[in-house]
């Protein structure tokens, strides 16, 4: 049988789910292309990038990957110069951010196409990398 | 007295200082950046003054503009919180000949205590124990790799100005080493402007346990007793409590008498920490050895549990010290009851190698309960930016037993929602849930080799009530005539 849940909004974004004759607070916000629910110590995230994608994703097309930059960044060290064999796991790149060192990892074994930063430069959330074949 | 305190910080730290400020009828005055302009810590203080762009260097850090505003306002004191100018010798004696108070120990001394060769030397003349290691003489790539191999791998290259982990590298054979000096390097210059290096033999499997010590003018000097700091990753805290578990009386007191002989041989004033390394005795938690790390010569983020324990107000004790006052307590009437813990709130994806997330709180809801304390620096509808530290806010419980504490630290984390931006609440939990750590004897290690498994995104499954309160939201929400109650800040009523 299907179970059957009652729904009591109590103040804007949060929700009192009878399950079972037992109630659990749930707490809903965001967009409508990125919702984000909490409960019990877990969050939820559905519809994620929905309408345009997330920073700091993976592009992948045709078998070819660019790796992005996932937020605000300066390039510390660039590790691979184009034509260079790569396997997954490598860094390629390190970023730093929030005063912290960030390596951008391959994501899969493949050769590197492009690379699209320089060492102390300032790159923005999206702005590609490198691109690997 | 204190009459108008300028506190030199931002977040949950300047907050907890306004607080006492308002306590000790103290005039607060905050700094902030131009995008804090309406954060928390600028709206809580008596008088706030924006002191240039987001950029720390250019706010929070810029020495010029600060001690140019504790000028043009009148101020006779400043706090500096911790991290950005705390540990900054060269600020603390610009201070002191404009003839203000620097809330925190002498320049000299923490001048001394942030090199850590000079703070080993004085450390090793006092007879405390400290790492083997050594500073290189010869300070190219090539004399830092040497002295890696005289002092054997694994080992660590740090920066001899470093602290919190930054510009600090492991060092596993030789093979790593050409690289882990560079990196060091890097981050030492980048975030110190000192590119010094030293280096020193790792240990295996240590906990990190530290002392909290007082002094005051007057040459007096106490302990806080100690704080168990072995959840770390990267060398960041994540979890801090008090009394450290599973060590003997033994092993406690000669921690503390030690910590006391290493602040009387810095002739310190003020908050301080003596950090060590415990080695784990093989079978005997009452006799392991221990060495002296470093001593941080400031307020520490992990402060509260040890208020927590002993009743004690260490930012009220600052603040009467700094004035010329003697300590508010002598040895003997400090005790301490109970189990503390702090968990640290970052902005960070566990899921994806713990990168520190930028973005808007959308929804954010403290926890109130007995026996839980929440030292937050942000609100919903604050943008946590690229700019500062991802730390968000501690959770800190206290009971009576550690069995009750971490039971009352994963109630309060069960029942805190920050949605907007990634962070690691439920990486805590399942940290504190762990067996590991609950049987109380983790190392520093722990969350290096453990913390994978403890950070897997387990959020694929949406269970169906969390999909029923969805919908919900998707009605309430859904229709395009009604305005999106996301983007009204609370305030909006069907």
């Amino acid at each position: 049988m299907t179970p059957v849940f009652k729904t009591i909004r109590i103040r804007p974004g949060t929700y009192r789910v009878q399950m079972d004759g037992k109630y659990e607070t749930v707490y809903v916000t965001g967009p409508r292309r990125d919702r984000w629910a909490y409960w019990n110590g877990q969050v939820f995230r559905v519809n994620e990038g929905a309408a345009d994608p997330g920073p700091g994703r993976t592009h992948r097309s045709e078998g070819s990957q660019s790796l992005a930059a996932p937020m605000p960044a300066t390039v510390v060290k660039v590790l691979v110069a184009p034509g260079a064999p790569v396997r997954g796991g490598d860094t390629l790149v390190v970023l730093e951010a929030m005063k912290m060192e960030l390596p951008i990892r391959a994501t899969g074994d493949g050769t590197v196409k492009a690379v699209h930063c320089r060492e102390g430069e300032l790159v923005q959330p999206d702005s590609v990398l490198v691109e690997l074949l | 007295m204190i009459k108008r305190l300028l506190i030199a910080n931002r977040g949950e730290i300047a907050l907890r200082v306004i607080g006492a400020c308002r306590e000790l009828g103290i005039e607060s005055i905050a700094i902030c950046s131009e995008p804090d302009r309406n954060a928390r810590h600028a709206l809580a203080a008596d008088r706030a003054v924006a002191v240039g762009p987001a950029a720390p260097s250019e706010s929070y850090l810029n020495a010029e503009t600060i001690l140019n505003v504790v000028r043009s306002s009148g101020a006779d004191a400043v706090h500096p919180g911790y991290g950005f100018l705390s540990e900054n010798a060269d600020f603390a004696a610009r201070c002191e000949q404009a003839g203000v108070v620097f809330v925190g120990p002498p320049a000299s001394v923490i001048r001394q205590m942030g090199s850590k060769i000079q703070a080993r030397h004085l450390m090793q003349a006092a007879g405390v124990p400290v790492v083997p290691g050594e500073t290189p003489t010869g300070q190219s790539d090539d004399g830092v790799a040497t002295a890696l191999k005289r002092v054997g791998f694994p080992a660590l290259v740090k920066a001899a100005a470093g602290g919190g982990g930054k510009g600090m590298r492991r060092v596993l054979s030789a093979d790593d080493a050409a690289e882990a000096i560079r990196a060091a390097r890097r981050e030492a210059l980048a975030s110190f402007g000192d590119g010094t290096l030293y280096v020193e033999r790792l240990l295996e499997r240590p906990r990190h346990i530290e002392v909290q010590v007082f002094g005051d003018a007057l040459g007096s000097i106490v302990h806080l007793f100690e704080r168990d700091c072995s959840v770390q990753r990267r060398h960041q805290k994540v979890i801090e409590e008090s009394p450290a578990p599973s060590i003997g009386p033994r092993l406690r007191d000669r921690l503390l008498s030690t910590a006391v002989r290493a602040a009387n041989a810095a002739a310190y004033r003020n908050a301080g920490t003596v950090e060590f390394l415990v080695e784990q005795g093989a079978g005997s938690t009452d006799d392991g050895p221990f060495f002296f790390l470093e001593m941080n010569t400031r307020l520490q983020v992990e402060h509260p549990v040890t208020e927590q324990v002993t009743g004690r107000d260490l930012v009220l004790a600052q603040l009467l010290v700094a004035s010329g006052q003697s300590l508010p307590w002598l040895q003997d009437q400090i005790l301490a009851r109970g189990h503390a813990i702090e968990a640290r709130v970052y902005a960070e994806d566990p899921a994806n190698d713990f990168l520190p997330q930028v973005g808007r709180v959308l929804l954010y809801r403290e926890p109130t309960m007995p026996g839980v304390r929440i030292d937050s620096g942000i609100a919903e509808g604050d943008d946590v930016s690229v700019h500062y530290d991802p730390l968000l806010a501690k959770v800190i419980a206290t009971a009576e037993t550690r069995e009750l504490a971490l039971a009352r630290i994963a109630a309060a984390l069960r029942s805190y929602p920050i949605l907007g931006i990634r962070t690691n609440v439920a990486f805590l939990l399942r940290v504190i849930e762990s067996d590991s750590f609950r049987a109380g004897n983790v190392d520093t290690s722990f969350l290096d080799t453990q913390g994978a498994w403890l950070a897997q995104d387990e959020t694929a499954d949406i269970p169906g009530h969390v999909r029923a309160a969805l919908r919900a939201h998707e009605d309430a929400s859904g229709s395009p005539a009604v305005p999106d109650p996301w983007a009204r800040s609370g305030s909006w009523r069907p």
